[in-house]
């Protein structure tokens, strides 16, 4: 039943994802992306190599559907999903695993869940700018497409967060 | 969970990713023509710098081979230069001292490589990798484009013996300018780049800084080879100067050398026989 959740959630963000992408054009300094934090947010249980099998699908997805530029979003969503238990491990610690809980605003804070979020999302805007980029655009303009990008999307992350956590849906 | 099986785990993931990471890298370059361009430059420039530190590497690594191939050049040139000076004094003598022969002789240049020198006696000596099968004979000269560096006293199948000019029974017979006076050049005795030019008749002139050259009135060495460069002159016996001179070459840093053998230095010591013989 978790799991039926997540993942129905996660299709649905997807969807959300795209509309994003082709309908929704802030500034040239905005992009928007949830995906960071829906592979954030899989369950513990789920481990490195479906996590990347599901990003490069989901990131694919959004390519071909939206994007124009197929393999940007794959490319830059697979080493999220590659370092994804290492940053759980680093912020939340390794009981976690042991455990087998999955995170959650609600267990272990907001702040946690920012560090957490501002890290993958870090890791996705870099190679998402950097190929987006293609060494034609000047240092500063790429700096500030990272660092605008990366509070609207910490903003929007940590509300969606919450539909994506299996916790908060506790019977 | 067994340590083996996670440490598999970890290599599968690793391997995962690299090919994900490759198959979207891929699909990329062949739909965004930015990306494509940007692809390629990237490429290039990795290989460029990675085919560019590899040539280094490997001319690094084949620096002893390329040493010897301009030694080998370097005595081939040697020998062009000396055919091409003989024939201009040739051509001097015949324009401008009609009746008057010039003993130029000629000169073979091989090249070869000091395996050992000794520096720090009065005595000193040098060891080269040629010998008789490489055609050297005693009484050969070695030199370098810096100047002279000894005389071969003895000769093995496959190794030469020398004498250094760093040597104080070594002397070599040099003019200060190219056309000024002549006298024997001596090893200082103790500097490794540092001699002296002896019996320099006080009528000559001459002045600090003037280049010195091999007069080419030995049966060993041919002429004009640059020594060195005079410097401080003092008056000995009050009727010769001696010269202090600079030398180009270092003997501390030797090691591909050319020997320059005269072909016609028998013929010349046969003469001197002669002249000997009929003035006793």
């Amino acid at each position: 039943m978790k799991r039926n959740h997540y993942f129905l959630t996660f299709f649905l963000l997807l969807i959300l994802q795209i509309l994003f992408c082709n309908y929704l054009h802030l500034s040239l300094y905005v992009s928007l992306s949830i995906l960071p934090v829906m592979i954030l947010m899989l369950p513990i249980r789920f481990g490195t190599i479906f996590a990347m099998v599901l990003a490069f699908v989901s990131g694919l997805c959004v390519d071909f559907l939206s994007e124009g530029i197929i393999g940007i979003n794959a490319f830059s969503l697979v080493p999220v999903a590659f370092l994804r238990t290492s940053i759980i491990d680093l912020i939340f610690g390794d009981e976690i695993f042991a455990r087998k809980e999955d995170i959650s605003i609600r267990k272990h804070g907001i702040v946690k869940m920012s560090v957490a979020i501002i890290a993958v999302q870090s890791i996705f805007l870099l190679l998402y700018i950097w190929i987006d980029g293609a060494s034609t655009r000047p240092f500063w303009f790429n700096a500030a497409r990272f660092f605008v990008s990366l509070v609207a999307g910490l903003l929007l992350s940590l509300a969606l967060s919450k539909p994506l956590s299996t916790n908060d849906h506790d019977l | 969970m067994p340590k083996e099986r996670k440490t598999s785990i970890v290599l599968l993931s690793i391997a995962i990713f690299i090919l994900m990471e490759i198959a979207s890298f891929c699909m990329l370059r062949n739909n965004g023509e930015l990306q494509g361009i940007w692809a390629a430059r990237m490429s290039h420039a990795v290989m460029a710098k990675a085919w560019g530190g590899s040539e280094n590497l490997r001319h690094y690594l084949s620096l002893n081979k390329e040493n010897e191939i301009l030694a080998n050049e370097n005595a081939r040139l040697n020998q062009i230069l000396g055919q091409y000076q003989a024939v201009e004094a040739q051509r001097r003598s015949d324009s401008l001292t009609a009746g008057i022969s010039l003993a130029t002789g000629d000169y073979v240049f091989s090249p070869a490589t000091i395996i050992k020198i000794s520096r720090n006696k009065q005595h000193n000596y040098f060891i080269i990798n040629k010998g008789l099968e490489d055609g050297i004979r005693p009484q050969s000269g070695i030199i370098t484009n810096n100047g002279v560096i000894g005389i071969i006293d003895a000769v093995d199948k496959h190794y030469s013996y020398g004498l250094s000019f760093m040597n104080s029974g070594v002397s070599v017979s040099s003019r200060i300018g190219k056309e000024g006076a002549v006298g024997p050049l001596f090893w200082d005795g103790r500097s490794f780049d540092k001699a002296v030019l002896k019996e320099i008749p006080l009528q000559y002139k001459f002045a600090s800084g003037d280049t010195v050259w091999t007069s080419g009135y030995s049966a060993i060495f041919p002429a004009d080879i640059p020594l060195g460069v005079a410097g401080e002159s003092r008056i000995v016996n009050g009727a010769v100067n001696e010269i202090e001179v600079q030398l180009f070459e270092n003997f501390t840093a030797l090691r591909y050398v050319t020997v320059v053998e005269n072909i016609g230095r028998d013929e010349i010591i046969n003469l001197e026989g002669i002249e000997n013989q009929d003035s006793k």
